[in-house]
């Protein structure tokens, strides 16, 4: 078992090119991963990701490093309380 | 790339006559000066900068805007400094630097030394790239190995540091055994002979009065000579600076902080810059 996170991930860096979005979307789903964008532009992103702590964890180590296109300053998580946030998982 | 200071030989063995190698992909010619100092040339005979440091003869292509970095431990007292030899490793130079930073492999691949099953788990540790030195750091990194080092009389949690302070250099500070208020110092400096092949140098300044030079010597070749079947077959060969297929974790920061900086750098030679 592991324990569900639901979380907004606010990234910020150099982000304006095209492939980051595709980029964090298809990351998100090798990791098998829930990803809404919520807002978005150059310098900035947010991000609802969804699924078993670890691997939202791994999430955020991913995107630190990104595609070449993009440098990512930092990432600033912000646990959703919402029902996901208290939900449970089979890891 | 060209713009740095990269390690070419051992300082007190340098061949009389010039020996041949590649840097960057270019051939240079490695041996001793008239005066008996060592002498590095390029292709076209023209000499190239050379420093002595830590027990090795330095040189660069280019034009380095910094001097080559410190290791103040190489001047304390009471230390003993260990020219390890030399490896040759069919492998990007910077995926030598990254199997370096790499703990996890610990008891995989040096079963028994280094590490050993059930103790697997890498507890979280603090990664950081300094701002005032431009250098990665991982500190508070902890696990337990069988046999730290030569002067190991058992198992011990060892407490790790992880420091890079050039594109292609390493530099490991453990616990020493027999001095465990102090930090032995392991480092990889790495001659980048084309985007596929490396040199690698280790040297050491440890706390270590029991055990023959011979002894300390054959410790750590025999850990790199472990890890090299692991970086000739590390695929994709170049070290991707792109996530793509792999799936880093936290145990992996250190690589990421690390290929990050590089990324930072545009240090990009034996780097893949497209996902795997």
């Amino acid at each position: 078992m592991s324990d569900f996170a639901a979380e907004r991930f606010a990234i910020s860096g150099d982000l304006g090119s095209p492939v980051f979005v595709p980029w964090v979307e298809r990351h998100a789903r090798r990791l098998g991963l829930a990803a809404s964008i919520s807002e978005r532009s150059p310098t900035r992103m947010q991000v609802r990701i969804e699924g078993p702590a670890e691997l939202v964890d791994a999430m955020e180590v991913g995107c630190l490093l990104g595609p070449i296109e993009v440098w990512v300053d930092d990432i600033a998580r912000e646990p959703l309380n919402d029902r996901a946030a208290n939900r449970t998982a089979d890891a | 790339m060209r713009h740095q200071w990269y390690p070419v030989g051992i300082a007190a063995k340098l061949p009389d006559s010039p020996a041949e190698s590649l840097l960057l992909g270019e051939r240079v010619h490695i041996g001793r000066a008239k005066g008996g100092g060592p002498q590095v040339t390029d292709a076209k005979g023209r000499a190239l900068p050379v420093l002595t440091r830590f027990g090795h003869v330095w040189t660069t292509l280019g034009t380095p805007e910094r001097d080559l970095f410190t290791i103040p431990e190489a001047d304390q007292p009471g230390r003993r400094l260990v020219d390890v030899g030399t490896v040759r490793v069919r492998c990007s130079p910077l995926r030598a630097v990254e199997n370096f930073l790499d703990i996890a492999h610990f008891p995989f691949v040096h079963t028994d030394i280094l590490g050993a099953e059930p103790h697997t788990e890498v507890e979280r540790y603090e990664v950081e790239i300094r701002e005032d030195s431009d250098e990665v750091w991982a500190t508070k990194v902890r696990f337990f190995q069988p046999q730290a080092a030569k002067s190991a009389g058992g198992g011990i949690t060892t407490d790790y540091m992880y420091r890079v302070p050039a594109p292609t250099c390493s530099i490991l500070y453990k616990t020493s055994p027999p001095r465990p208020g102090e930090w032995d110092v392991i480092t990889l400096f790495v001659q980048p002979m084309t985007e596929e092949l490396c040199q690698v140098w280790p040297w050491m300044a440890l706390f270590d009065d029991a055990s023959t030079m011979t002894d300390m010597i054959h410790f750590q070749q025999m850990i790199f000579v472990q890890d090299r079947s692991i970086l000739e077959n590390q695929i994709p060969a170049k070290l991707p600076l792109d996530p793509g297929l792999e799936i880093p974790t936290r145990a992996d920061m250190t690589s990421i902080a690390y290929r990050r900086w590089l990324k930072r750098h545009g240090y990009t030679y034996g780097a893949q810059l497209v996902a795997a």
